[in-house]
């Protein structure tokens, strides 16, 4: 199949840095600026994918796929089986429709100059100065590091888990 | 050599031969890329009605053409493309016309990193396991969206409670592939697939395999546990308002889902690639994987089907408990070094 | 030709949407467009459907999504454990299984609140 060493395929990583801001400020700003609830949801998950790019691209992959499982399969379901919920009826907007054109053009500027300075970045990145880039750390150093040097915050977190849990099932129950 | 940018002709033709032979454009296009997954989608589809006639004795499609309606599939699918696409009054069009297509490559997707030989894998990634993963948590948001774009009361029910059944069988499923990634010390599926040279991992976490099998039963919303898209009570569930060539992109979706889920229980539990060497390593692969497809249709015919709150309290109570039993009878094995005879 | 795996991953994606989008665009050419009330109507089986498209929510199994959630973070962090499992020692472990452990009580109290119809 020939020689695999003679070329090699890659992205700089400054387009790709630059495609996933993208993605990820206007994925944000849509979900602020969506006049349908729904929609706005669904461009919080595009945010969120754009978030795990960024983690891929810091070589940390496992990161990527817990925040895809985590962010956009479970709390985007639950974000939108509430809009489902209070969203009675087809094409329901919000109540009291607060129009701020001001306010949502300025999000808009802000999110395009935070775009422009990554465009910029990416195309200067030649000449900045650079430091070593980060250990690519296999997954199965993060076992060891989570006992050996977290066991406290690993309880705290379980702790926290499952408060949060049965606190929101009992607000969440009818008083009888 | 290979020049990149090209400027001659006999350049650019250096160029694109170097590229047509690559390993990754063999492995995207050819095997195990799309040509062979849309192949032995089409064939799942006649296999399946094939089997399911004849558990119900009945003969299954006869006369599409070839021996025994094999371009049945074909008719099927030049039947589905000429038909006309109807968006219900009021419906959501993005979302309606769209999600197929994200469900499609939700299906198809997790195939770029599930090996069929030792190096016929699109992208071999350390975290394979755990892509899948994500990948298959994306489909409930995903139906739920689909349902409730389809502005209709059908759909919307059989939306909710396909919500909920892939929901409550997710952590089972995860679970279980615990007790393999245990043993294996690897989230790569390659790595998974060579630490069963010697046995596969069926053997060790036979309650496991069990439990991941049921699991995926339940995710692929095949009978028994139908109930999100039964025919009497729900017309087609959360698919009712699909018409044409959505539907065939949703069914497409299903079947690929079918082959996925498969092959994933091939590598997790049943070695992969691994038998005797008269045959090519591909050649075990696809057949242990069809011989576990065959276990998953089998059930359609046979056993009646169950009521969905008990489906899914079978999910978070039954199943969830099995599994973490097993979880600790494989920590005890291994650390016991019974195992160690197999490499573990 | 020496690929990086994402990028493999990232070409399968849009070689799978590149297959698939003409299937949606094609039956453009050859099929009426026109919006028909009646054609369009939401189909509840031959009767003149009444009432909203999305109305029943049921609250019954809310508690599982909130323990699906729950369970997921849990089983990210399971994984990370079981990767290095061989490597640790015995005691190391031990941790973990008191994490499990941990959140099997609030497994259970949130099944029973789950069960109990009448709490929703």
């Amino acid at each position: 199949m020939g020689d695999l060493t003679l070329m090699s395929l890659m992205i700089p990583p400054d387009i790709s840095f630059t495609v996933l801001t993208a993605i990820t400020i206007i994925g944000a700003i849509m979900a602020l600026q969506a006049k349908e609830l729904i929609y706005g949801a669904i461009s919080l998950a595009i945010s969120f994918i754009g978030i795990a790019g960024f983690f891929t691209l810091l070589d940390a992959p496992y990161l990527a796929m817990l925040q895809i499982a985590v962010y956009v399969g479970a709390v985007v379901v639950l974000i939108l089986f509430t809009i489902m919920l209070v969203n009675r009826e087809e094409g329901a907007k919000m109540e009291e429709q607060i129009d701020d054109p001001e306010g949502s053009m300025g999000l808009w500027l802000a999110g395009l100059l935070a775009l422009a300075i990554s465009g910029v970045v990416a195309l200067v990145s030649a000449s900045l100065p650079t430091e070593a880039p980060p250990a690519n750390l296999p997954i199965s150093d993060l076992g060891p590091a989570l006992m050996s040097q977290y066991p406290v915050p690993l309880i705290v977190l379980a702790l926290l888990l499952s408060a949060s849990l049965l606190g929101a099932l009992v607000l969440a129950k009818v008083e009888r | 050599m290979v020049v990149f940018p090209p400027t001659t002709p006999a350049e650019v033709v250096a160029l694109i031969v170097r590229i047509i032979t690559s390993h990754t454009f063999i492995t995207l296009v050819f095997f195990p890329g799309f040509i062979h997954l849309t192949l032995v989608v089409i064939f799942l589809t006649w296999y399946e009605r094939k089997l399911l006639a004849r558990i119900q004795l009945r003969i299954g499609p006869l006369y599409a053409g070839g021996p025994g309606g094999l371009l049945q599939p074909l008719a099927d699918g030049v039947k589905l493309i000429f038909k006309e696409v109807m968006i219900p009054y009021k419906a959501s069009k993005p979302l309606f016309l769209g999600i197929p297509v994200i469900l499609v490559l939700l299906s198809a997707l997790p195939f770029a990193v599930i090996p069929f030989g030792q190096h016929w894998v699109i992208a071999n990634i350390d975290v394979g396991l755990v892509f899948i993963f994500a990948m298959t948590s994306l489909f409930p948001s995903m139906i739920l969206l689909f349902a409730w774009a389809s502005n209709s009361k059908y759909p919307f029910l059989g939306g909710l409670r396909s919500l909920f059944q892939q929901v409550a069988y997710e952590i089972p499923m995860w679970i279980s592939t615990l007790s393999v990634v245990l043993m294996a010390g690897s989230l790569n599926l390659i790595q998974i697939v060579n630490a069963q040279e010697k046995m596969w991992f069926v053997v060790p976490a036979f309650l496991s395999c069990v439990v991941f099998f049921i699991s995926i039963m339940a995710e692929l919303e095949r009978l028994p546990f139908d109930l999100p898209e039964a025919e009497p009570e729900l017309v087609a569930g959360w698919y009712t308002e699909a018409s044409g060539a959505i539907f065939m992109l949703i069914f497409m979706g299903l079947y690929m889902k079918l082959y996925l889920m498969s092959s994933l229980v091939t590598v997790l539990f049943l070695g992969g690639w691994w038998g005797p060497a008269f045959l090519p390593q591909p050649v075990w692969f696809i057949a242990k994987t069809l011989i576990v497809a065959t276990l998953i249709i089998i059930p359609r015919g046979v056993y009646p089907r169950i009521r969905v709150d008990m489906l899914i309290k079978i999910g978070w109570t039954r199943l969830l408990v099995i599994a973490l039993v097993n979880v600790f009878l494989t920590i005890l094995l291994v650390n016991s070094g019974v195992m160690a005879a197999w490499g573990i | 030709m020496v690929v990086n795996p994402w990028l493999a991953i990232i070409i399968w994606a849009i070689l799978i949407v590149i297959m698939t989008g003409p299937m949606l665009t094609l039956p453009i050419f050859w099929s009426r467009r026109r919006p028909d009330p009646f054609r369009d109507m939401p189909f509840e089986s031959g009767q003149v459907p009444q009432g909203e498209g999305r109305h029943r929510l049921v609250m019954q199994y809310y508690p599982y999504l909130l323990m699906f959630v729950v369970f997921d973070v849990v089983g990210m962090f399971l994984f990370a454990w079981g990767v290095s499992f061989v490597k640790l020692p015995v005691a190391a472990s031990t941790i973990m299984i008191l994490f499990i452990v941990l959140l099997a009580a609030p497994l259970g109290y949130a099944l029973r609140l789950a069960l109990n119809k009448e709490n929703w």
